[in-house]
């Protein structure tokens, strides 16, 4: 994890249109050096035209880039110090896997012989058989067809190496252990990493900060825990998967008052200057039966579904209102309640969060 | 899974149509091979007796030399540049995306669905028009007219297929646009720029229409069969029929046998984007 | 202006830049051309004439229409003909054979590669007086069998056999768009395997199937060899009438005219037909 706080990789009030669409408005950015810094957002987010921005393959409309004080705007992308790992791999299906990771090398010129020690190391660092180097890249499986992406990638020696969502089309258990090994390579090499992804999960298991993108526009910037534990809107709050919200207006001191029906809750901390917006729940800190009777928050409901998640148990609660509340338990904790029983829910107010509208 | 309902006997019935409608498709061709070798002057059937002297007579006269020479030279160049052409003509077709592009692809598609002969005769008007005699260099630029869009949609063919990304990532890379085309865009599009030469060079190799109002005095392989068809027929008409056919066929063997010898790496460059395991 | 300049610096558009300019001066030019010449007086030579429609009214007052009647009529006997030919084998390509259909498609392709000329020759080696149909039921059966040539129905077997590759090959893109699991579906619904065909096969192999039956009609329709050689003079084409016209007649106005009703009658359905199709879809899948 870099230490200096320097702006390394810093975009100013980058735009990009397309005619008349806005896919990118207005983002200021710094990356700090050495970093794993990934952005989040859903289809039509604009992170893919960021991405092709900061590697060089498309223009923004305004605003500038700079890499260590240095305008990147005007420079294509074959004169960048970046290198970008693509969705599909774009690995050439023609050349070996040795050729592949080679490419760069041979492109600026470095005799075979010290192409291929670098090879080598490469592989190795990325456990891969030597023997491999003759491979065609079409025999290999998935998970090493990302590999010998990255190989290819690292053997630019870039300053700073950008991810397309390169895992998303794996299924997940080689996600899973790809995003570990991803993880491992960047403290190894201590390189910049940029990633995109769609999944919030994956960037919370692997980026140093996450900056989630809606509509071409950054909303929040974070590490992993900030953005979980204090999002700042609904939006970022519910990226995350399913959570339990009531909008709310201020009741005063540590109360808010539900705008459906007027119950209160208590909080913990409200914002500065809220008046009214959205109480998030997660359905992992809610408790299910005895345990939440002595809570200060507390409703009852009647449990009509339960679905069984490998090491959780999640249960939809209808309380008398109609709201339907979604309420996660860990296996080992005891609960004997079941289908069609009432029971009590609750939690703690310090551990719900409080966005403003 | 089998498709519900193509029961056995429907598949075998329709190998069975297929075999039928092969055979019949090279009838003809036989019927050349054989009439080659018959002694007598006009063609009878039963053969009385087989002979090899028209043969000996084909391939001394002085005249088919001409033909050949004629043709070869038309074919090869009309392969060159055409291939050429298309190469860049298929990416914009296939591979680029620009304002225009359908439009474009309805132009390069125009000349394939079009009545030869009257094309043919379009060009013999233009070429007096334009003070140019014929002879077999327009017979050249004739030819061409056809079969550049051919062998632009063959080789679009192969170049829907190929990703995009396999460019850029090269770019990315550190490489020159020049390098691109070099390392990556040529070879994987090789298979194509082969097949696409092959195509051109048999398509204007055995034309007719186009050579007929293109050549001027000169004359290709078709047009002097056609004539002695029509009139003045001498058993070197199939005799010369059944060496161009063996030509090419020879040719198509080669190239085949070539391609088995170097098919290893190039069949797999065919799928860019595998699945995974 | 920056918008053209910008435009021409598209790669596209670079690459498409020499065949387009080659196909503009070679095919664009001639043609129109031959609208020009079209419009001038019989037997002139230049287009310094005033334009007149004498030539188009003299299509009408001769007999030119017959000659347009018997290529319409010819080329779609032979797309009707060759439907139910190649349907089979299309459908066999594109679904049953697995690996053979790489084969089949070479066999069907290779007589493609060798002059018509000598294919249809070969035709009327067979169909001859004394020729090998003929021969062999002499020799066998003591029937003869001559005639045959120089017939329509030989100009129709040498139209069906030039031209059954230019049908088999669209058909068979056509037919291998049809999923499986559509098919699967209808039947899962009750569906006869006659209906299946009509309402889901058929309806979405048409594409494909359009374009080969387009191309052979207006091949089959500007086609000169096969009613020459196998018809000699039983029919007359309306490409061998614009051959007349600009060579024996020296009538170019002439032939200009009817050069121009047969490319407007091939260009209207050809426009027609690509009004209604997605070529990349087709072509490249996507």
């Amino acid at each position: 994890m870099g230490e200096s706080n320097s702006s390394f990789l810093e975009l100013v009030g980058i735009t990009k249109k397309f005619g008349d669409f806005v896919a990118v408005s207005e983002i200021d950015l710094a990356i700090r050096e050495g970093e794993f810094f990934t952005l989040v957002g859903p289809s039509g987010s604009g992170k893919t035209t960021m991405i092709r921005m900061l590697v060089g393959m498309d223009q923004p409309t305004s605003g500038d880039i700079r890499l260590n004080g240095e305008l990147l705007n005007g420079v294509p992308a074959n004169k960048r110090p970046t290198c970008m790992v693509f969705q599909s791999l774009a690995l050439f299906p023609h050349k070996s896997v040795g050729e592949n990771i080679e490419f760069s090398m041979k492109i600026a010129g470095m005799d075979p012989a010290r192409r291929r020690t670098r090879a080598n190391e490469l592989l190795q660092q990325l456990r891969l058989p030597l023997d491999y180097y003759y491979k065609g890249v079409n025999q290999c499986s998935g998970g090493e067809r990302q590999r010998i992406a990255l190989a290819r990638a690292l053997a630019f020696d870039p300053k700073i190496l950008f991810f397309d969502e390169p895992l998303s089309s794996l299924d997940y258990r080689l996600r899973k252990t790809l995003e570990k090994e991803l993880k491992d390579i960047h403290r190894e090499t201590g390189k910049t990493f940029v990633y995109i992804t769609h999944s919030l999960e994956e960037a919370m298991v692997m980026s140093d900060r996450i900056g989630i993108m809606r509509d071409g526009r950054i909303v929040q910037v974070g590490t992993p825990n900030e953005i979980y534990n204090h999002p700042r809107d609904k939006f970022v709050a519910q990226f995350m998967g399913e959570v339990n919200t009531i909008d709310v207006d201020d009741a005063g001191g540590h109360e808010v008052c539900s705008k459906a029906d007027g119950v209160i809750y208590k909080v913990h901390r409200k914002p500065d200057g809220f008046k009214s917006g959205h109480l998030i729940i997660r359905p992992e800190i809610m408790k299910i039966g005895r345990v939440a009777s002595k809570l200060p928050n507390k409703l009852k409901g009647v449990v009509f579904n339960d679905y069984a998640l490998g090491s959780r148990v999640q249960y939809q609660v209808r309380a008398p209102n109609g709201v339907n509340w979604l309420v996660e338990r860990l296996q080992d904790v005891p609960f004997d309640g079941k289908l069609n029983d009432t029971v009590d829910l609750g939690w703690r107010p310090e551990d719900s969060i409080l966005v403003k509208d | 899974m089998k498709t519900a309902g193509s029961s056995h006997i429907a598949r075998k019935l329709i190998w069975i149509w297929t075999y039928a409608v092969i055979v019949f498709l090279y009838i003809p061709m036989f019927a050349v091979i054989l009439a080659s070798f018959s002694t007598q002057r006009y063609f009878r059937f039963p053969i009385q007796s087989f002979t090899t002297k028209w043969y000996t007579k084909t391939l001394e006269s002085l005249s088919v030399r001409d033909l050949l020479w004629t043709s070869i030279s038309v074919a090869a160049l009309v392969t060159v540049f055409s291939v050429l052409l298309a190469f860049f003509g298929a990416l914009a077709f296939a591979r680029y995306d620009w304002k225009g592009r359908k439009l474009y692809q309805r132009l390069v598609l125009l000349p394939i669905f079009f009545p030869q002969a009257v094309l043919g005769l379009a060009l013999l008007l233009w070429f007096s028009a334009l003070g140019i005699t014929t002879s077999w260099q327009t017979a050249v630029f004739a030819h061409m007219i056809w079969i550049v869009p051919i062998v632009i949609l063959i080789m679009s063919i192969q170049a829907y297929s190929f990703d995009p990304a396999l460019e850029e990532a090269a770019f990315d890379l550190g490489a020159t646009r020049w390098q691109v085309l070099r390392e990556v865009t040529l070879p994987i599009l090789a298979p194509g720029v082969i097949s696409g030469s092959i195509f051109a060079f048999l398509l204007s190799w055995g034309n007719f229409p186009l050579s007929l109002f293109s050549t001027g005095a000169d004359q290709t392989v078709p047009e002097w069969l056609y004539a002695k068809m029509v009139s003045g027929y001498t058993p070197m008409v199939p005799t010369l029929g059944s060496l161009t056919m063996s030509g090419a066929v020879l040719m198509l063997l080669l190239v085949y046998l070539f391609w088995l010898a170097t098919g290893r790496r190039r069949r797999q460059a065919q799928n860019s984007v595998s699945s995974d395991d | 202006m920056s918008k053209l300049a910008g435009w021409l610096k598209n790669p596209g558009v670079l690459a498409a830049a020499p065949a387009s300019i080659f196909l503009l001066v070679g095919f664009a030019g001639p043609l129109l051309m031959v609208l020009g010449y079209s419009f001038m007086p019989s037997k002139t030579f230049a287009l310094n004439s005033v334009p007149t429609l004498e030539n188009y009214l003299s299509v009408v007052s001769d007999s030119y229409y017959i000659s347009f009647f018997w290529s319409l009529f010819l080329a779609a006997l032979t797309v009707i003909l060759l439907f139910p030919i190649c349907y089979p084998i299309a459908y066999g390509m594109a679904k049953l054979f697995g690996k053979w259909a790489n084969l089949v498609t070479a066999f069907v392709a290779i007589p493609l590669l060798i002059s018509e000329n000598i294919r249809l020759f070969g035709w009327v080696l067979v169909f001859l007086k004394g020729g090998i149909l003929d021969g062999t039921l002499q020799s066998l059966l003591g029937v003869s069998a001559s005639g045959l040539l120089y017939t329509v129905p030989a100009i129709v077997l040498g139209l069906v056999y030039v031209y059954l590759p230019f049908m088999l090959f669209p058909m068979v893109i056509g037919i291998s768009m049809v999923p499986d699991s559509l098919k699967e579906a209808a039947f899962d619904l009750g569906a006869s395997r006659w209906q299946v065909f009509r309402e889901v096969e058929l309806p979405l192999a048409m594409p494909g199937i359009l374009i080969g039956a387009i191309l052979t009609f207006i091949l089959a329709m500007g086609s000169l060899a096969e009613s020459k050689i196998l018809g000699g003079q039983a029919v007359v084409m309306i490409a061998d009438d614009i051959e007349s016209a600009f060579t024996f007649a020296q009538n170019w106005p002439k032939g200009s005219v009817l050069s121009v009703m047969l490319i407007a009658l091939s260009g209207l359905i050809v426009f027609v037909l690509f009004r209604r199709i997605d070529l990349d879809q087709i072509i490249g899948r996507r």
